[in-house]
């Protein structure tokens, strides 16, 4: 790999540089606050308070995976007794209670705040050359209400179902405000932050999905806190937003066991299916920038990228009947909304066939954060082609008599996909949040027992699916095909248990780099192009010292042939490409 | 704990030649090569944010608020739709009387905004305090409406109708309330210590109250056409 250009070899000197005095609260770095509380806590600073979301998507995604490790093993094995299940209460609530826990936790905490919230905050100011978000306090503000929604989300699994199912609402209408507040901050930071140069087309993509994902969090979150507002009013006010009674009269009967009023499907799903996107497009954006550096070739067709990261917000937002095709809606919507199912794949296709275009006679190097990279792509696409399948009205209505085929495909897509984009991250700025780099080889066994892991648990969830189906059709289905489900049940339950393996390993890994890891002495180890790697690892309190950055061209300046090396840096003058090529010659 | 620096000393730059925007790209000769060459001086500036970020913000509060009431509004067209048994609330006589309020309080937020343009502080603090004050009266006229249906014996959870009625009333109220407190703020704070102007903030805060103001006009015809 070549050595960092001119454009980042800033002496250390810069990083002890001073800041610039400004009049507003926005552009105060809390650098002479001293005490742990001030610093970490209650500081408004956009990069402890993405390290903070970090933190929490941490905690979260651990204990989230003990929640799954536990109900697989109670599938499996029933008759086992197991902590949290078989004590608290009786069984069959505390399962309910603790796949409830396990959704919630997985795609608020981790899901949603993790690739926006986390890495967004940190990354964001620093990637489009500001030194804070737009509104400081309300970033804070949004991060404590997050933690209020954690805390009331974990504590309604130890409660009686009604109050709990309360508690639960309030938490997650908590969750939405905080959601709301942090759509409000990126979408402005982005609109009117950016540094002198930093025009549209220069953007890097993972600030374009950051954007794209805040203006669409701030549509649906709002969606999701007004059906918040109306169910707590329901149960604590006695109203009748939502009438079950009236709702099952009017359905067919194959339905009613499965009855929710449609009205609160309709605004459940409103969010819940834009919801995918908004923890997708981070991670495409992510993903992008990953293959591009690691390719060292610039995106390929990176403005049709961009149209596509718009178009899954666009398309992501209008598909929300697409879960209701059996709640008796008008028969003409399935119809509709498949077609506008299908319509995501188009920018999906973009995606993918941009991802392979730049990877096309590419100089790939397969560190972890690529081999993360690579694995997304791999999951979503397996992923993407059994949403096909959903997306068709007729057969998702088969589909849906088993959960399985559904629970295999969101996971597959959406879970570990977005997790594997969150560790690819990880991996690729952790030497910019710390200072260190994470194990490769230990980063490495992690993937490999993750990818193989993930990809033995959900897969033949599919199949769950699809014996299910066979199940209840009048065909003649091979006795020994439908026996297998609880074989296939075991299997899976071993293959969580690899993989929750493998993310012992990763966190041993974390927490050895964070204190005894590798130190980075370069700004710019990866040889990257955008301006977080222009300065010191960590970054200073106030990002760029007093030289604010100026841009002077695009994010993928990769293999630029007159340039001294593989790369060009986003703030790197012409006049100093030149120079850098004359001493290179 | 890792992560983080802290900056030891601080600089005091004050040379501002404007910034932030993601304007064109400045001509070259703006380099910092880490030599310190003379250009450099050209990248060091006082970086603020933009004052712009305020209108910003209240326009995707507003579409975010409108969302809000969206998602409500399709709830009662739905149930009212599909509902054989919608038991009609009648509209207590002084919510007309609240519109009115609410309409004169745009009318007077306008005349303290052309106050402050002709450089009439006074008369701009009058209008301004005006529109709080009508702001508080509507709030109050909406709680006189509450009261009045209760008198009645229609609450909250008495059917459907009575519950967008009371949920929408009262989420607007709240959000108004929102409105009143950025009213106050601009009445009573000192500007010249903040890098937003007297101006640009009764501005911002006139679209949030004239969005107030159409919200509760559309709620209105609907509660009224629901019937």
């Amino acid at each position: 790999m070549p050595r960092s250009a001119a454009g980042f070899s800033r002496p250390p000197a810069a990083s002890k540089t001073g800041m610039s005095t400004d009049d507003s609260n926005a552009n105060q770095p809390e650098t002479l606050k001293n005490g742990f509380v001030s610093r970490y806590v209650f500081s408004s600073d956009h990069k402890t308070i993405g390290l903070n979301y970090l933190w929490l998507a941490l905690f979260s995604v651990f204990l989230a995976m003990a929640m799954s490790l536990l109900m697989r093993i109670h599938l499996a094995w029933p008759g086992l007794h197991l902590p949290f299940l078989s004590n608290l209460g009786n069984a069959p609530d505390r399962f309910a209670a603790l796949t409830t826990l396990h959704g919630s936790l997985m795609v608020f905490l981790v899901l949603t705040a993790a690739p926006q919230a986390g890495f967004g905050n940190y990354f964001l100011p620093l990637q489009i050359g500001a030194r804070e978000m737009a509104f400081p306090t309300l970033n804070l503000l949004a991060f404590w209400l997050t933690v209020a929604s954690l805390f009331g989300l974990t504590t309604t699994f130890f409660l009686s179902p009604q109050p709990a199912i309360t508690l639960w609402i309030v938490s997650v209408a908590i969750f939405c405000a905080a959601s709301l507040l942090n759509a409000l901050n990126f979408s402005v930071t982005t609109i009117d932050l950016r540094a002198q140069g930093m025009t549209l087309p220069r953007l890097p993509l993972t600030v374009w999905a950051w954007f794209i994902n805040a203006i669409l969090g701030a549509l649906i979150f709002s969606i999701l806190l007004a059906a918040c507002v109306c169910l707590l009013s329901d149960r604590l006010l006695s109203t009748h937003f939502f009438p079950l009674l009236n709702f099952v009269a009017n359905q067919r009967s194959g339905v009613i066991p499965n009855a929710v009023p449609v009205l609160w499907q309709r605004l459940f799903w409103f969010f819940a299916l834009a919801e995918v996107y908004v923890a997708m497009l981070p991670c495409f954006g992510l993903t992008t920038h990953l293959i591009s550096t690691f390719s060292r070739k610039p995106v390929w067709k990176e403005r049709l990228v961009v149209l596509a990261l718009c178009g899954v917000g666009v398309f992501g937002f209008c598909v929300w009947g697409q879960h209701m095709f059996s709640s008796g809606m008008n028969p003409f919507s399935p119809l509709v909304f498949s077609l506008l199912a299908s319509s995501l794949g188009i920018p999906a296709t973009i995606l993918v066939v941009s991802w392979f275009g730049t990877l096309w006679n590419a100089r790939v190097q397969l560190n972890t954060a690529m081999l993360f990279a690579l694995g997304f792509v791999s999951l979503f696409l397996s992923g993407g082609l059994s949403g096909i399948f959903l997306a068709r009205h007729d057969l998702a209505a088969a589909a849906a008599v088993s959960d399985d085929f559904v629970t295999g495909h969101f996971h597959l897509v959406m879970g570990v996909a977005a997790t594997f984009a969150i560790l690819g991250a990880l991996f690729f700025w952790f030497p910019k949040l710390f200072g260190r780099r994470l194990n490769e080889p230990f980063g490495k066994l992690h993937f490999w027992l993750t990818f193989a892991g993930v990809y033995c648990a959900f897969m033949p969830m599919h199949w769950l699916g699809l014996i299910a189906h066979a199940r209840v059709l009048p065909s003649n289905v091979a006795p020994s095909v439908v026996a297998a489900g609880s074989s296939i049940h075991t299997f899976i339950t071993v293959a969580i248990l690899l993989t929750v393996f493998a993310q012992g390993l990763f966190l041993i890994n974390f927490l050895w780099s964070l204190f005894r890891g590798e130190k980075v002495a370069e700004y710019n180890p990866w040889c990257a192009t955008t301006l977080e790697w222009s300065v010191s690892s960590p970054p200073p309190a106030d990002d760029f010292g007093v030289t604010v950055p100026v841009v002077y061209r695009g994010a993928y300046e990769f293999s630029v042939p007159e340039a001294a090396e593989d790369f060009v840096p986003q703030h790197l003058a012409p006049e100093q490409v030149v120079k850098a090529r004359k001493s290179g010659e | 704990m890792p992560g983080t620096t802290a900056v030891p000393d601080i600089e005091i730059v004050v040379e501002d030649i404007g910034g932030g925007g993601g304007g064109p790209t400045p001509p070259p000769g703006g380099g910092d090569d880490g030599d310190g060459g003379g250009d450099d001086r050209n990248r060091r500036r006082k970086w603020s944010p933009s004052p712009k970020r305020y209108s910003t913000a209240i326009t995707i509060g507003i579409v975010s608020i409108l969302m809000f009431f969206m998602a409500l509004a399709s709830a009662f067209i739905v149930l009212r739709r599909g509902s054989d048994l919608w038991v009609t609330v009648h509209l207590p006589r002084i919510l007309w009387a609240n519109t009115g309020v609410l309409l004169a309080s745009s009318f007077t937020l306008e005349s303290a905004r052309r106050r402050l343009f002709l450089a009439d502080a006074s008369g701009f603090h009058k209008f301004w305090l005006m529109t709080t004050a009508l702001g508080f009266l509507f709030v109050a006229g909406q709680l006189v409406a509450w009261r009045q249906l209760v008198a009645q014996g229609v609450y909250i959870a008495s059917n459907q109708a009575s519950s967008f009625f009371y949920i929408f009333t009262g989420a607007h109220a709240v959000h108004l309330l929102g409105g009143v407190g950025a009213l106050l703020f601009v009445g009573f704070r000192k500007f010249e210590k903040t890098n937003i102007s007297l101006p640009a903030a009764a501005e911002i805060t006139s679209y949030y109250w004239h969005f107030m103001d159409g919200l509760w006009i559309f709620l209105l015809a609907l509660l009224y056409l629901g019937k």
